[in-house]
Parts: C-alpha cells; sequence; structure tokens
C-alpha cells in the first residue's frame, strides 16, 4: 500500500516536473516566435481557427448569460423594490466574473479539445518525430502559434462575450421585464468601473496561455491509439477547467489587493 | 536558397564512418530493448539492420538521429557525441539527415508539395519560388510521383505516400538516409520500387543509408552490409554472402523464414482449432 502510494508520488513529481519544463519550453519559444517574421504566417493560420471561428460561440454563451441572469435575479430584487437595480447586478456579474469565465470554458471545450486531438493525433502518427527529424522544434513549429493565438484573442473574445451579455441583460431586463430604461442605465454605470472592465480582460491573457498549454502538453504527451488520444482529449478539458477556476480564484485575490491599495475609500463604500 | 545558418560543428569525417554507436543499451521500463550494441556506420555504404518483430531495430535507429536518448552508451555523428547533445544542437545536426518513418509520417494537413518543401522553409532562406517548384518537380521525380504535387496524403495509397515522404526525406539533399521498414506493407512490385529508389539514391546522390527491415529479399538486393539484432544484441554482421552462410541457427531460421520448435510447441500445447466452440449467441 505505502510502495503504491510511493510509486504514485514520485510519478505526479515527475509529471509536474515534465509539465513544467514544456512550460518553460514553450515560453521562450513564444518568445522567439514574436521576433521571427518567418511565424507570423503560423500565429495568424492559428489565430483564425482560436479566435475568429470562436467568436459565434462565445457570443452566444455570453447573450445567454446576460439573459438569465436578467430572468433569474428579477423576482428577488421586484420583491424588495430594488428592480431598476438589476443592470448594475447583471452587468457586473459579466463583466467581472461570468463574461471571462464562461468565456474561457468554452474555449477550453472548444479549443482545447481541438489542439488536443490535433497535435495528439500528430503524435501518435509519429508526425512530431518526423518533424523533429528535419531539424525543426517541435514546440516552436507547433506549441507556440497555438498559445499567442489564444494569449492574443481570449481578451478579444471576453469582450466580445461581455459586449453580448450586456446587451442580453437589457434586451429582457428592459425590453421584456419592463425596468425603466434610463435607471437601468444609471446604476449600471454607477456600480461597473473600468478597473472591473480592465481586470476581466486581464484573466483572458491568463486563461488563454493555460488552456492553449495545457492542451498541448495533453497532445504532446498522450498514449497510442484512439483511446489514448480520448483519454488526452478529456484530460486536457478537465484540466484546464480546473486551471480556470483556479487562476480566477487567484486573480480575484490579486486584483483585489491592488484594488484595495490604490483606492482605498472606494473600496470602502 | 540559401541555408540560413552555417553548421559550426565540426563535422569533419573520421576513419570510423559516418556514424558510431558505443555499447549502447536501451530499456523501457524493466524491458532491455538494446543491450550494449556496438556498430560503425559506413560511409556511402547502405547497411541493413534485419532482426524479428519487436528486436529493437526501429529503436536502434531512432538513436541513431538522437530520437530516443539511450541509458548508457554513446552515439556519434561523424567525430559529434549526439546522444546527450541538447536540441537545440540536434536540429543543426539533423539537417544531415534524412528519415523515413515506418509509416510515411507526412503531415496529413499540408498538401504534397507543402510536405516536401516543409524541410526546405525551415533551414533555407526562400527567394525564388520557381526554383523551389522545380525542386519539388524533380524530387517528385525521382519517386515516380511527378504530377501529384496537389495532392494530399489521405487521397495517396500506402506505396505513394512512403514515396512522398521519401521525397520529403531527400529534400535537403542529406548525407545519410535512414529508411524504417520501407517496404513494409507495400506489394513486392511497389517493394522492389522503394529497393530501386534506394540504391538510385546511392548511386545519385552518394548518401550513407540504414535500412531497418525484415524483407530479405529486399535487403539482399541493397545492402552493403547486413547486420542482424536479436534480444538486443547483434548476432551476425557481415554482407549478403556472409549472412546466408551464417551458422548461428537464429540466423538461418530468420533468413529462411521457418517457424521455430518453440513456437510450435506452443501451437501444439494450444489444442485442435475445431476443438473451439464459439457459436454466435441466437444459433441452434
Amino acid at each position: 500500500m505505502i510502495g503504491i502510494m510511493g510509486a504514485k508520488a514520485i510519478s505526479g513529481v515527475g509529471s509536474m516536473g515534465r509539465f513544467a519544463r514544456f512550460i518553460w519550453q514553450s515560453m521562450v519559444a513564444s518568445v522567439q516566435s514574436c521576433s521571427s517574421t518567418h511565424s507570423y504566417s503560423l500565429i495568424w493560420t492559428q489565430m483564425y481557427f482560436i479566435g475568429v471561428r470562436s467568436v459565434p460561440v462565445v457570443m452566444m454563451t455570453g447573450a445567454f448569460v446576460g439573459m438569465i441572469l436578467s430572468i433569474q435575479t428579477y423576482g428577488q430584487l421586484a420583491g424588495m423594490g430594488l428592480e431598476e437595480y438589476l443592470g448594475s447586478l447583471i452587468n457586473i456579474a459579466v463583466v467581472k466574473e461570468l463574461g471571462p469565465v464562461l468565456t474561457a470554458v468554452m474555449l477550453a471545450g472548444r479549443i482545447g479539445g481541438a489542439l488536443t486531438a490535433e497535435l495528439g493525433t500528430m503524435n501518435v502518427t509519429e508526425q512530431i518525430d518526423a518533424i523533429r527529424s528535419m531539424g525543426t522544434d517541435p514546440v516552436k513549429y507547433l506549441v507556440a502559434p497555438r498559445i499567442l493565438a489564444c494569449l492574443l484573442l481570449t481578451p478579444v473574445l471576453i469582450i466580445f462575450a461581455d459586449l453580448l451579455g450586456i446587451i442580453g441583460g437589457y434586451l429582457v431586463s428592459v425590453v421584456h421585464l419592463g425596468i425603466n430604461n434610463r435607471a437601468y442605465w444609471l446604476h449600471s454605470a454607477n456600480a461597473v468601473e473600468k478597473w472591473d472592465v480592465f481586470i476581466g480582460i486581464i484573466k483572458g491573457l491568463f486563461f488563454g496561455v493555460a488552456i492553449a498549454a495545457i492542451s498541448c502538453y495533453k497532445g504532446f504527451t498522450c498514449k497510442e491509439g484512439a483511446q489514448g488520444v480520448g483519454q488526452a482529449c478529456t484530460e486536457a478539458f478537465v484540466a484546464s477547467f480546473i486551471s480556470i477556476l483556479a487562476l480566477d480564484f487567484a486573480l480575484v485575490v490579486i486584483s483585489k489587493a491592488i484594488y484595495d491599495t490604490f483606492w482605498p475609500l472606494r473600496s470602502m463604500v | 536558397m540559401k541555408k540560413k545558418y552555417d553548421n559550426n560543428i565540426d563535422m569533419e569525417k573520421n576513419s570510423n564512418g559516418m556514424l558510431t554507436v558505443k555499447n549502447l543499451t536501451k530499456k523501457f521500463g524493466t524491458n532491455v530493448v538494446l543491450d550494449n550494441v556496438s556498430l560503425t556506420i559506413e560511409n556511402g555504404k547502405t547497411t541493413v539492420i534485419i532482426g524479428p518483430s519487436g528486436c529493437g531495430k526501429t529503436v536502434l535507429v531512432k538513436h541513431l538521429i538522437a530520437l530516443l536518448r539511450p541509458n548508457s552508451g554513446e552515439v556519434y555523428f561523424k567525430n559529434h557525441r549526439i546522444d546527450n547533445a541538447s536540441e537545440h544542437e540536434l536540429n543543426k545536426i539533423r539537417t544531415h539527415y534524412g528519415f523515413l518513418f515506418q509509416g510515411g509520417a507526412l503531415f496529413d494537413s499540408l498538401s504534397v508539395t507543402e510536405n516536401i518543401i516543409f524541410p526546405i522553409r525551415q533551414h533555407c532562406k526562400i527567394t525564388d519560388w520557381k526554383e523551389v517548384e522545380e525542386l519539388v518537380k524533380s524530387k517528385l521525380a525521382m519517386v515516380g510521383l511527378d504530377g501529384f504535387q496537389q495532392f494530399y496524403p489521405s487521397n495517396l495509397s500506402g506505396g505513394q505516400q512512403k514515396r512522398v515522404a521519401l521525397a520529403r526525406a531527400i529534400a535537403l539533399n542529406p548525407e545519410i538516409i535512414l529508411y524504417d521498414e520501407p517496404t513494409t506493407g507495400l506489394d513486392p512490385i511497389r517493394s522492389d520500387v522503394i529497393n530501386e529508389l534506394v540504391l538510385k539514391l546511392q548511386k545519385e546522390l552518394g548518401v550513407t543509408s540504414v535500412v531497418v527491415t525484415h524483407d530479405m529479399k529486399s535487403a539482399y538486393k541493397i545492402a552493403d552490409r547486413i547486420v542482424m539484432l536479436h534480444n538486443g544484441k547483434i548476432i551476425a554482421d557481415g554482407n549478403a554472402d556472409h549472412i546466408r552462410n551464417h551458422p548461428h541457427p537464429v540466423v538461418q531460421q530468420f533468413i529462411s523464414g521457418q517457424v521455430g520448435e518453440e513456437d510450435l510447441a506452443v501451437l501444439r500445447m494450444s489444442g485442435a482449432i475445431s476443438q473451439t466452440q464459439f457459436l454466435p449467441r441466437d444459433f441452434e
């Protein structure tokens, strides 16, 4: 029993070490790719697949989040006579938390799964070894463009999700539930600060890198066969999802500490 | 086309040959795949590595290009030790190699042309695309596939994929080509086409070749030297005649393709096939 636990602990530490080394190699390769015009075409291609083609699903996610929040919270607020504050509640939730997190989760499913499956298939069919055998670094050729594309475009996709979340919430609250238009926007403007929007978008940088790095690592290390690729995709999504939530928690704590430091009076209000 | 960088590693040919393997041992878990193997690949010659499936042929050839790292032992490309070299150093050294993978390992999202120009794009500064097109055409002509430039790997047969992979392997005019079972899965005629290609490349480009195979007809045709691996060790090493007349019973059994007494005993012990009574569920 102790032997099994020890073996698992050693295996876990080994996996962590390999992942840390992969992350380091990926970061170095990504920085090198930024200064190499040769890599730009690869980055553009990934930006199209990762960013442009994710816009519709991300916008739909954002719109539904706004609309559902509106329907769910209207009853409670109306009961206390505070329905005019619905805008502040919906918009702050969308901009600070739900927009970034749900966009990242959607990307982890859409992009993360695709990246792992693509790289995993390349791995089991020796295409990654073929890249190495031709004197090319597969991390620089395959991983760096995907990490850079996710890094640059996840914040942009969050902006799309936020925008549609705000519009969705507005349409249901004002058009469907009949809340006063002016009061809705006035309370929203008072509640949502530029800092909230900024932090929500900044989260996208971290989520994007986490999704791409985890998905690529799982693809590079997947086991042989169709089952191996399928298992790697599942593991990639689960690991990305947990990482998104863990990163979100860490970023909330850090951003709150920064906010309290620079604007102590506002944080007391 | 200009190479993007000059290889600053001392690539002077030494008397020991193109590739030298010294006391190489490789284990996967507790399974010893290569056991203290030493070998020198001579410059400009075709060395064929034979042996039964699972004896470590592919593992050995992957060590020759440092795609795998040994547990112990050394591998040298000319004078340069590659088994402990960094990936950055290896990327430069590997431009001297061509590697034909067993399954071809073509990039399935790229066309035939894009596959062949992949190493050229990575290592050469392309100034004239017409020159590149002509180069692709000439490489495809060498493997008998001119006109297939716009095809994708999924549109090609197994033999055609291997020939495109070979065209890609020779795109940078390598000094050494490693072939991992180039004729496996091909019909006898296509196998012979591949054999002729190996001979043609050696004759026209003067390349050093290392061919992993268990196809003895192919081995006798192309080999200057045949090395036989068994249980992770080299048990025979010499030219085709030497191997044909080798006294080791395992060598004779392998080259004649006869089933061994141990395998026959297992078959006898498993009983008669007609005794098996697995029938469909609704069989009456």
